[in-house]
């Protein structure tokens, strides 16, 4: 007998997770399908139908909630597989809204098939953690090769052991040390404990430069306490700490802390061309705007090429965030040559996307000057000035003027201590909608040029006054959930709660967003001082106001979201186009739609979570 | 308007006369009564290809079937079955059907197939797009290998389309009855035509869609389709 279900089978080639099947599954599946055609109007699943898997061939289904409200739609190739699930929820009864014909796997067949192969079970799995756990290795698979900065790590960049010396000796003896071996650095050692380092740098510039007798003790021209990194840490957090710290030697230690040796800048500049040590390195030693402006424009290159190289879009951000850091601290330096030391302490501010270390090449500039509370207003011509060429300096580097005037350029932004107090005492006390707006960008704010202890006060003032005041939490609650993550895709669009359409995603709203503004809350809520979205859900898991499931799954669903921001980025930096946050479905496989959809449902549980405990929706 | 009334009566006629054959025990099983709800009917939907129209020239050269119970096409019942026309196959059929001599050579005789065939079709109500060819060629082989007609009752989806066009008072186009714009018209998807099976399953689906424009949550008498 020659059976052959060509078109069934062909249907089933191209939808996943049939098409994940081998040859020899698929070949027997379609005789174990049924038929069967609903027409428009109809409940969904049907009265009486046996329990199977219904695979939508043509038409469209619809779910929604006891309210009204739009929960699911489904289209030609989705399925429905509630009616073979474990744990029978209170199932929602759909709507057939255009006619529809189905084919039916009964659960039995599903069942059989997911043992045989956990590829497709996964699929299957209602745990959405696993799945999209799944889904962040392949995308990041799919970009770079296993030789990069993420998957190597950083013991392994080691060329030979360390090379000491102790303090006491003198500096012509390490010299003499290092050219002997041919080394760029030394590591000092005292009873075993590293407690400097001492760089061909340090040599040149507090020794010959500075004329110090090369007969004194080392110990005086090195650098004293020097960070390490552990050895299993990936390759990149070194390259992280490099950029941050303007450093070129980083000495390795392992997880006992034990010196194992150093890696050099080079030493990673080998695993590839482009990196943010050499631009950091430009940058810091830029000497006008336009040198600095010309270095800057190799970030959109360097965003694409650090994901060609499978780094993760946490890693992408932070090595961006690293280098506008560097930005904005020399072209504040620049401002000070010009300007003359500044008339009293300032902390220079950044606020947002940079003070989370969440910077893409295209994100705005948002910041704010805390000025000591000796200031007068006639020193305010020194600060606008300086504000001012910051400002217009990252402006002319690629980071755009804040389009809320969110910077110190701003009077408002740029004021004492007192009257910064004053504000988040209004906003705290006052939520109103313009405050719970400023809340969102200068909650987030970070300390990176002048006095980091005048900031650091005003933050723990800050934190302890949001710490169990539940009426501005649950204020904030009601602010965060007005962007909503969409339910899913629909053929070619993206479905949003309203039941409308929208033909591109705006993943940076529907995704991102929504993550960042519930870890803040979180981290308000719980007097966490860290600023990054991933650092903040793991304090709020720490600190006991986060489940442990809760925090992994928005730390995954944030993982596979920015991802997929940064490799659309990539793309379009490629294709010549300018970079943005609007994703087409199109530009989605299948599967990247069905995960993203997953990330979509975990965003949306947490943030029900959240209504429910501050009540929100009460005041909203 | 006879419902199978008619056609047990022949049924049992045919029962009495045959001798001890596959299309006697065929006839054992009662029709279904027009009267019956189509949802606890066994359906077969059925289609030939045949080397051309004439039943007394022409031959068939394969079979294509599926069942639908319960208003579900069951995919596991299908069954496809080429045979051997022992005759090279015309060309202007060969273009339709694509069936090859080769192909053809390696088919099985209709007298080995037959018995199967009347095993699934018996006491079962046939579904068939233009069903006349598949009455002429199973009846011209019943005759000629068990010596008695071929009777079932039958749905016949393209005289269904027809009627519903023409309550609508639409001019129809010959190409308009065609199984694959029968099928555009209801929005069912595209299939490709004239393999035996894939067209049993096409009529199959149709006859869904044609049932489901009666009330699914109340009984359809079978009347309605004959």
């Amino acid at each position: 007998m020659d059976v052959e279900l060509i078109e069934i089978h062909e249907f089933l080639l191209a939808h996943p997770p049939f098409e994940h099947l081998p040859e020899s599954a698929l070949n027997a599946l379609p005789t174990q399908l049924s038929v069967r055609y609903l027409r428009r109007g109809q409940v969904f699943p049907p009265d009486n139908s046996a329990e199977q898997l219904w695979l939508l061939r043509t038409g469209a289904v619809e779910f929604r909630d006891p309210a009204g409200e739009l929960i699911e739609r489904l289209s030609e190739g989705e399925h429905y597989a509630a009616p073979c699930s474990d744990t029978p929820k209170l199932a929602t009864r759909g709507k057939v809204i255009e006619d529809s014909l189905f084919y039916l796997l009964p659960c039995a067949a599903l069942q059989a098939l997911c043992q045989q192969y956990p590829d497709f079970q996964r699929h299957f799995e209602h745990d959405l953690r696993a799945r999209l756990q799944q889904a962040i290795q392949q995308l990041q698979q799919s970009h770079g090769s296993s030789h990069n900065l993420m998957h190597v790590e950083a013991g392994r960049l080691i060329k030979r052991a360390p090379i000491t010396i102790a303090p006491d000796k003198s500096i012509r003896e390490a010299a003499t040390l290092m050219s002997e071996q041919s080394a760029s650095s030394l590591l000092v050692l005292e009873q075993g404990k590293l407690i400097g380092i001492l760089t061909d740098r340090d040599l040149r510039q507090r020794c010959i430069a500075a004329g110090v007798d090369v007969s004194q003790a080392l110990s005086q021209i090195m650098s004293p306490d020097p960070d390490t990194l552990e050895s299993h840490a990936p390759a990149f957090e070194a390259l992280i700490l490099m950029t941050r710290r303007h450093i070129h030697h980083l000495p390795i230690v392992d997880s006992a802390g034990i010196l194992q040796g150093v890696i050099t800048a080079s030493d990673i500049l080998h695993q590839h061309n482009l990196n943010t040590v050499t631009l950091a390195s430009t940058i810091r030693h830029s000497q006008d705007l336009a040198s600095l402006a010309s270095a800057c424009k190799q970030l959109p290159e360097l965003q694409a090429q650090l994901i060609n190289n499978g780094l993760s879009a946490d890693q992408l951000t932070q090595a961006l965030s690293a280098v506008s850091d560097g930005l904005t601290q020399r072209l504040l330096e620049l401002a000070e040559q010009q300007l003359g030391p500044a008339p009293v302490p300032y902390a220079w501010l950044c606020c947002g996307s940079q003070a989370r270390r969440e910077q893409t090449a295209v994100s705005d500039q948002d910041h704010a000057l805390l000025l000591d509370d000796a200031f007068q207003p006639e020193h305010d011509a020194y600060f606008a000035a300086l504000a001012r060429f910051v400002s217009d300096g990252l402006d002319a580097c690629g980071f755009v003027y804040c389009p809320g005037d969110s910077m110190a350029s701003n009077p408002r932004w740029r004021q004492p201590r007192r009257v910064w107090r004053g504000y988040f005492e209004q906003w705290i006390k006052q939520p109103e909608p313009m405050a719970l707006m400023y809340a969102s960008i200068f909650f987030d704010m970070r300390a990176i040029h002048g006095e980091p202890a005048l900031f650091r006060s005003l933050q723990q003032e800050v934190l302890q006054r949001c710490q169990g005041n539940t009426i501005f939490l649950s204020h904030l609650v009601g602010n965060a959930l007005k962007y909503r993550p969409p339910l899913g895709f629909f053929r070619q669009f993206v479905l949003i709660h309203d039941g409308e359409h929208k033909d591109t995603l705006d993943i940076k709203h529907c995704g991102l967003i929504p993550v960042v503004d519930l870890a803040r809350i979180y981290a308000l809520s719980a007097g966490i001082t860290a600023t990054n979205t991933r650092e903040r859900l793991k304090a709020a898991e720490a600190a006991g106001v986060l489940s442990h499931d809760g925090a992994q799954d928005l730390l995954h669903a944030l993982e596979f979201i920015a991802t997929l921001r940064a490799r659309h980025q990539a793309e379009q930096h490629l294709a010549g186009l300018p970079m943005d946050n609007y994703l087409a479905p199109d530009q989605l496989s299948r599967p990247e739609r069905a995960q993203l959809k997953d990330a979509f449902a975990i965003i949306s549980t947490m943030q029900q979570a959240m209504e429910l405990h501050y009540q929100s929706s009460r005041l909203r | 308007m006879f419902g199978t009334w008619g056609l047990n009566l022949q049924r049992r006629r045919l029962l009495a006369k045959l001798p001890d054959n596959p299309l006697r025990d065929y006839y054992r099983q009662a029709f279904p009564s027009a009267g019956c709800d189509c949802r606890s009917i066994e359906f077969v939907a059925l289609d030939l290809e045949t080397t051309g129209l004439d039943p007394e020239r022409d031959v068939i050269l394969s079979i294509g079937l599926v069942t639908i119970r319960g208003l579900a096409i069951e995919l596991g019942s299908a069954e496809h079955h080429l045979l051997c026309p022992h005759c090279p196959i015309p060309e202007q059929s060969a273009v339709i059907h694509c069936i090859t001599d080769d192909q053809a050579a390696k088919g099985k005789d209709l007298a080995e197939v037959l018995p199967g065939l009347l095993a699934q079709l018996s006491g079962k109500v046939m579904i068939a797009h233009y069903a006349a060819v598949e009455m002429q060629f199973l009846d011209r082989a019943c005759r000629k290998l068990y010596g008695g007609g071929f009777v079932i009752p039958v749905v016949d989806t393209q005289r269904i389309a027809k009627r519903s066009l023409e309550r609508r008072n639409q001019v129809i186009r010959g190409r308009d009855l065609r199984l694959a714009e029968c099928r555009r018209r209801l929005g069912l998807p595209h299939y490709r035509m004239h393999n035996a099976l894939s067209d049993a399953l096409a009529s199959g689906e149709l006859f869904l869609v044609q049932l489901a424009q009666y009330d699914c949550n109340k009984k359809v008498a079978l009347k309605h389709f004959l």
